[in-house]
């Protein structure tokens, strides 16, 4: 029974949102005693649900104010009990803000409330040919809100991605009724973004949110396998990935499952008897379906498959999915009561988990069930009983752990995509030891000090709460003037055992390069004690390096950190360590017909660290993703010295707050990366290059804005001025896939834009490089960040400074027109230094006034940080005290500069 | 129903029957979004799973079925069952609501309109005076303006006038002439053995108001070989106070229609009101308990067909065009509970040039709902104005949908809102486009509405 709120604050909510949106009598309360997950049950004192943000905004600052626990809910239809609320709490629910309140077609994006039901945005951007690619099975009922709380996945998450990749902006109201408002980290800062995304409603309330959409794809084939036993169809998908065939998505269904769905509403047709069926789905441009189809199903019948069916056409394919999406609602009529378990396990490891978990569904003499998103090795075995049958429900309990930690053994994580929530706090410890479970605890507090928003979630007991204790206060009173360095080298020696680890870089600045995350460990520990400055580098080989190790004491390098640790081709991940180059991770995976899809501004000597310290993507990004998509999992080692796991090796992984999103492109700020995980991808089978040329950028508009509206996704499509003004603009457009599905898409959009001509492999690849580096020293450095559909006014922005392009030599503009991302370069030297800083500030302001941003990353002498940031107070709060959570003695504050200036290099 | 107190016995002994099926509900939360109120008012209390919940807390005896949130929650219920389809675990809500409703209504009385309209269409004598006064009021024709004058304070009185207004036959068909060139003719002799027999349900409201529809229905039959026969004894089918929880009446109307049918010995009991079908359908549940007629009424649930699935069964025959452009609205008591879809669509395609479009939203109930309409005047006039607007956004000249409550629910949606688009049953469409096709020449002039 819930504990009644205060007649005085009853009153004021009433005011705020109106009688009828305010559930305060225990009766109405009881059907908010759960979510998804009946197994757990707890009141909350009311319910609030807001209309708009600002009522929301009203509804946290008040309860902020009357030290009330607020737990956020969407559609309740979570599976983790994410949002149970405990007693004394107010729910506010979100079914109320359902509008959407921006299509963007040109853009391709859409700003929707969070009570928005996921299926409505697809439907909604239909007409358009958009649509929203991350589809929970349950998204014709759950909500956008609850996606980002989750970072919800989905069966086509294989290849699309899971939610964090789609939202592109957040409004979120603090707990202390801030309101919020981070957008993609292209713009510079810390991802507070991705950390959001995924922290299951404990960091505040999300009001609105920005999401990418993708154009529709032409056509799909999907394709039913039967199988005698699960472990065979487990075989198959194996098969089918590492033979780098790229399905939207592959499912498995058992022979309890398939029994429920066809005595349900959903009979989709699947052979009841069966072992195990396998649902495969293609899509994208038609041309080429086919083909990956039939390797698909002879990776099906190589692995014992007795039948495989075809959709034939659109209802049967429907079919199909309904029969999977709806299977967990359809296991009702094969019990009482089920827990869905949820947890990813490397795919090459799923026959053997399947084995094991069946093994102890037979030790419990428990009913299960399985249904699992088997590309990503995502599982879902449902653990069936009744609840009126206490012993039984002990057995579910019993077993759910063990099959947890049958999949972290595995090699895998607690859970893919239901979250953490109520249920699988107490197994956090398998997948996090003390120190990281600190570091997310250490974030919550930054975001909820008072511990009030969902709380009782994620964290396990004993980690959760306190929060305000943690808040630390920045030690600079430790801090001393710099050491000599002779006396950092000493100090070194001594803790390295002086095998010649420690040295100088040959600029007479101390530097070391350790050979473990311990060594950084304990050379950060080491600077934090004694106050130094600490320059984190890969080669030093930067020239941005060479402007800022003059205020360095010591700079650590990763160059020593140049192992494999461990690359499983057939589940398409490789860990490597930091010091290691992207030229030979890129050697070692094309061997297996793999690559790392990333390439960023720079040479391809960069080392995989910084790379993954600066997280910016390059022309690829906007098909494949930036850094912080493909990084399943890293090591660092916090400005304290802590080493820090985070993340895993699998693709889908929702354990706890997302760090590794908040380390990816910290630019050293936060800590030292020393070893990462990431995401490969088959390398496409054919790739082609589509260029037009003119004289000046402005006139490639039109050609780019005809690509940009095409029905598929090139893999690039950049224009630019790569030599400079005097020289021509190019446009370029890349397209990566089966050699007939290259052909298709030259042609689609050939015929939209017939000026595009492809041009031979090596005259590409210059261009491409070209456009990749901008060659040449710049003196003075920027990015742009707009929306896509903005670029002739940003090109208009950017040609108008100094009266007009044609009046600077050396100026170079590349432009990822796919992304809304403009670099900048100006060659030097700078004679008149003050009109550049007035001219770029002038830009800045012109470019706001239709919400571009511009990141200074290699300023003119004497320009200034504009303090009137857009981003607003909260945001620069949390950044600043993110990095006092993670380097509390600040020796990295210098790098921050350094940081910037490298993207800076980089991109010049 | 025996009258509960508090801890319910009546209606705890129903559900521990039905406890599998209750329990059925794993809470996954897929009938919210399809729910018309919870979609509106977002509180789950008026969601599908909500409304399981406090039922399943009346049962379990946590929640007293005099409290004022089973009361009103369950009663703000428009029972469309539009969370059955979507239901993966196959809970069969609309029963359970009935059940619901009865030990509501046993537990606090219902309104006193709500008592007054049931206890109309609980006996045919007062329904066919409450029916003789609408059409006088209607022959006056004073019923559409006085609709669109009166104040908002008698908006119920106000929206009643509508309703009747709206229920005027006629006045939509196209002004073009008849279609007689392309060969049409009589329909040919009796391809059947035997014509079939088909018993007409003629009901309260489509008795008393939509007599055109049920002449129409016979006649389109008749063109697709179906005959009907006087089934004399037949009257309410019981389908407002089983929705509205009185059980009992209904079990009652439903052992007399059974007794009626099965004297006229029909093949088919053919159902133009899918309203009536969907109960009638259920007659078997209803009845299930009682030893003289739980197998009878089962015997005779499966013979009930709605009027589109003996019509496209037997075709149907092609008419002649009728150039209009047509909304179809799906009733919730045909999709939804009886889960009929293509028919009505294959009816209406038997109609050449009759240009059939979407109403967007089209599976979503349009807050008619029985009597809901006039008991939660609010709720139901903003369901309903959504589908108004929806209607009005096809641009179509006439919304065609199956079953009476819904058509006078739009019909006086529309009148409220000055739109001329007219609202028809699907058999008047196909009915026009018959005798156009002078398939009825012969049979004698003046049985039909509009214009011809």
């Amino acid at each position: 029974v819930s504990r009644p709120l205060q007649r005085s604050l009853v009153r004021e909510l009433a005011r705020i949102v109106g009688e009828s949106a305010l559930l305060t009598s225990p009766d109405r309360l009881l059907a908010y005693e759960s979510d998804g997950l009946t197994a757990y049950r707890a009141q909350p004192s009311a319910v609030v649900l807001p209309r708009d943000t600002e009522e929301a905004r009203k509804v946290v600052t008040l309860l902020h104010g009357a030290g009330v626990a607020v737990v956020p809910r969407g559609s309740g239809t979570g599976l983790s009990g994410g949002a149970l609320a405990g007693e004394g709490s107010v729910v506010v629910g979100m079914s109320r803000m359902n509008r959407i309140l921006e299509l963007d077609e040109a853009n391709r994006s859409a700003r929707v409330e969070p009570g928005l039901v996921n299926a409505r945005l697809s439907t909604a951007a239909r007409p358009l040919g958009l649509y929203y690619a991350p589809d929970p099975s349950s998204q014709s009922a759950c909500s956008i809100g609850g996606n980002v709380a989750e970072n919800s996945g989905g069966p086509h998450c294989l290849k699309y991605g899971v939610t964090s990749r789609y939202v592109t902006g957040l409004t979120m109201i603090l707990p202390n009724g801030e309101v919020l408002q981070p957008s993609a980290p292209i713009a510079g800062g810390l991802e507070v973004l991705g950390v959001i995304v995924g922290s299951e409603g404990c960091f505040g309330l999300v009001t609105e949110v920005e999401v990418r959409l993708l154009p529709l794809p032409e056509s799909s084939r999907t394709m039913l396998a039967v199988f005698d036993e699960l472990e065979q169809a487990g075989m198959a998908v194996t098969d089918i990935i590492s033979r780098g065939l790229l399905p939207a998505a592959v499912e498995i269904i058992d022979e309890a499952t398939i029994e429920a769905v066809e005595a349900s509403v959903y009979a989709a047709g699947y052979p009841v008897g069966a072992g195990a069926a396998l649902v495969v789905e293609f899509d994208g441009i038609e041309a080429g379906l086919d083909e990956d189809l039939a390797a698909a199903e002879e990776c099906c019948r190589t692995a014992g498959a007795v039948e495989v069916r075809k959709a034939r056409d659109e209802d049967e394919r429907m079919a199909l999915w309904k029969g999977r999406k709806k299977a967990f609602g359809a296991m009702g009529r094969i019990a009482p009561d089920l827990m869905v378990q949820d947890a990813t396990v490397p795919r090459t490891r799923l026959p053997e988990v399947l084995r094991r978990i069946g093994e102890i569904g037979r030790t419990y003499e428990l009913s299960l069930a399985n249904v699992f998103h088997a590309g990503d090795g995502n599982l879902h075995p449902n653990l069936l009983f009744d609840r009126r049958n206490p012993d039984e429900v002990e057995r579910v309990e019993r077993a759910s752990k063990e099959i947890m930690e049958v999949c972290v053994e595995a090699g895998g994580t607690i859970t893919g995509e239901h979250g953490v929530g109520s249920d699988k706090r107490k197994y956090m410890p398998l997948v996090c030891g003390p120190a990281e479970l600190k570091a997310m605890a250490d974030v919550k507090a930054i975001f909820d000090p008072d511990g009030r928003f969902n709380p009782g979630k994620v964290l396990p007991d004993g980690v959760d709460a306190p929060y305000a204790a943690r808040r630390r206060v920045p030690s600079l009173s430790t801090r001393r003037a710099h050491p000599e360095p002779e006396e950092v080298r000493n100090r070194l020696d001594q803790l390295l055992g002086g095998d010649g680890t420690a040295g100088q870089d040959g600029h007479d600045r101390p530097m070391v390069s350790p050979r473990t995350s311990d060594e950084v460990a304990a050379v950060l520990a080491v600077a934090t004690e004694e106050g130094w400055n600490v320059l984190p580098v890969g080669h030093a080989s930067h020239p941005a390096v060479k402007r800022a190790r003059s205020r360095a004491d010591l700079l650590v390098s990763t160059r020593a950190l140049r192992r494999v640790t461990e690359y499983s081709p057939a589940d398409l991940t490789l860990t490597a360590e930091a010091g290691l180059d992207l030229e030979t991770i890129g050697e070692t995976t094309a061997a297996e017909g793999q690559w790392l899809p990333l390439d960023p501004p720079g040479p391809s000597s960069a080392t995989f660290g910084a790379v993954l310290a600066t997280g910016l993507g390059g022309a690829l990004a906007g098909s494949y993703g930036r850094p912080r998509d493909m990084v399943l999992g890293l090591t660092c080692v916090t400005g304290d010295g802590r080493v820090l796991r985070l993340g895993g090796r699998v693709v889908k992984n929702v354990a706890g707050f997302d760090l590794v999103k908040l380390m990816v492109g910290s630019g050293g700020r936060l800590g030292i990366i020393t070893e990462a995980t990431v995401r490969l991808f088959p390398l496409p089978a054919s790739e082609r290059l589509l260029v037009a040329r003119a004289d000046r950028t402005e006139d490639l508009v039109e050609t780019v804005r005809r690509v940009a509206r095409a029905p598929l996704v090139p893999a690039t499509l950049e224009v630019g001025e790569p030599r400079g003004r005097s020289n021509e603009a190019v446009v370029a457009v890349l397209i990566h896939g089966a050699e007939v599905a290259v052909d298709e898409q030259e042609r689609i959009i050939r015929a939209i834009a017939p000026e595009l001509m492809p041009v031979d492999p090596d005259e590409g690849r210059a261009i491409l490089d070209g456009l990749r580096n901008l060659d040449g020293e710049v003196e003075v450095a920027l990015r742009i960040a707009f929306r896509p559909a903005d670029v002739a006014r940003v090109i208009d922005g950017v040609h108008s400074v100094f009266g007009g392009a044609e009046n600077v030599p050396g100026l170079r503009i590349g432009i990822l027109a796919d992304q809304g991302v403009l670099r900048w370069g100006l060659e030097g030297p700078v004679v008149d230094a003050e009109r550049c800083v007035r001219e770029l500030a002038a830009l800045r302001d012109r470019l706001r006034t239709f919400g571009a941003e511009m990141i200074m990353a290699c300023p003119p002498v004497g320009w200034r940080r504009d303090e009137s940031s857009p981003a607003g107070e909260p945001l620069a709060r949390i950044e600043r005290e993110l990095g006092e959570a993670f380097d509390p003695g600040r020796v990295f504050m210098d790098a921050h500069e350094a940081a910037a200036m490298a993207v800076a290099g980089r991109v010049a | 129903l025996e009258r509960a107190s508090g801890g319910s016995t009546a209606f705890a002994d129903v559900i521990a029957r039905e406890e599998e099926s209750l329990l059925n509900c794993v809470h996954c939360g897929f009938c919210l979004t399809v729910c018309p109120t919870y979609v509106r008012l977002g509180d789950e209390n008026d969601s599908p799973r909500g409304r399981l919940y406090l039922m399943k807390a009346v049962v379990e005896g946590r929640m007293d079925a005099r409290s004022d949130a089973f009361q009103t929650h369950i009663d703000r219920c428009l029972g469309c069952r539009a969370c059955e389809p979507v239901c993966p675990s196959g809970v069969p809500y609309g029963r359970l609501l009935e059940y619901a409703r009865a030990e509501a209504v046993a537990a606090r009385r219902p309104g006193l309109l709500t008592r007054i309209l049931l206890g109309v269409f609980g006996s045919r004598w007062t329904t066919n005076i409450a029916m003789a006064g609408g059409r006088i009021l209607r022959a006056t024709g004073l019923a559409r303006p006085a609709a669109g004058v009166l104040p908002d304070l008698l908006g119920k009185v106000r929206f009643g006038l509508a309703m009747l207004a709206s229920t005027t036959p006629g006045g939509w068909e196209p002004l073009s002439a008849p279609e007689s060139s392309d060969g049409q003719r009589p329909p040919p002799p009796e391809d059947r053995a035997t014509p079939r027999r088909a018993g007409l349900l003629l009901g309260c409201v489509q008795a008393g108001l939509f007599s055109h529809v049920n002449e129409g229905t016979e006649r389109v039959l008749r063109v697709n070989g179906v005959e009907s026969v006087p089934v004399p004894d037949q009257g309410c089918c019981g389908a407002l106070h089983a929705h509205a929880g009185d059980l009992k009446s209904a079990r009652s109307l439903a052992r007399r229609n059974i007794d009626a049918f099965e004297t006229a010995a029909v093949d088919v009991v053919a159902v133009n009101a899918a309203g009536c079908g969907s109960v009638m359908k259920d007659y078997g549940h209803l009845l299930a308990d009682d030893p003289e007629y739980a197998e009878r009424a089962a015997r005779f649930s499966l013979g009930v067909r709605d009027v589109s699935e003996v019509l496209a069964d037997a075709g149907p025959r092609r008419g002649a065009p009728l150039p209009l452009r047509v909304a179809w609205d799906a009733p919730c008591h045909l999709l939804h509970a009886q889960r009929v879809a293509a028919p009505p669509r294959k009816v209406l395609a038997a109609i050449p040039e009759l240009d059939l479009v979407e109403v967007e939203n089209s599976e979503e109930c349009c807050g008619g709902a029985g009597i809901y309409g006039l008991v939660h005047e609010d709720l139901g006039g903003w369901i309903g104005g959504d589908k108004v607007a929806a209607v009005i956004n096809t641009e179509a000249s006439v919304l065609t949908t199956g079953n009476p409550g819904c058509m006078m629910q739009i019909g006086a949606g529309l009148i409220v809102a000055g739109s001329d688009v007219a609202v028809v049953h699907p058999v008047e469409l196909l009915d026009a486009s018959y005798r156009r096709a002078g398939f009825y020449d012969g049979d004698g002039p003046g049985r039909s509405g509009g214009l011809a």
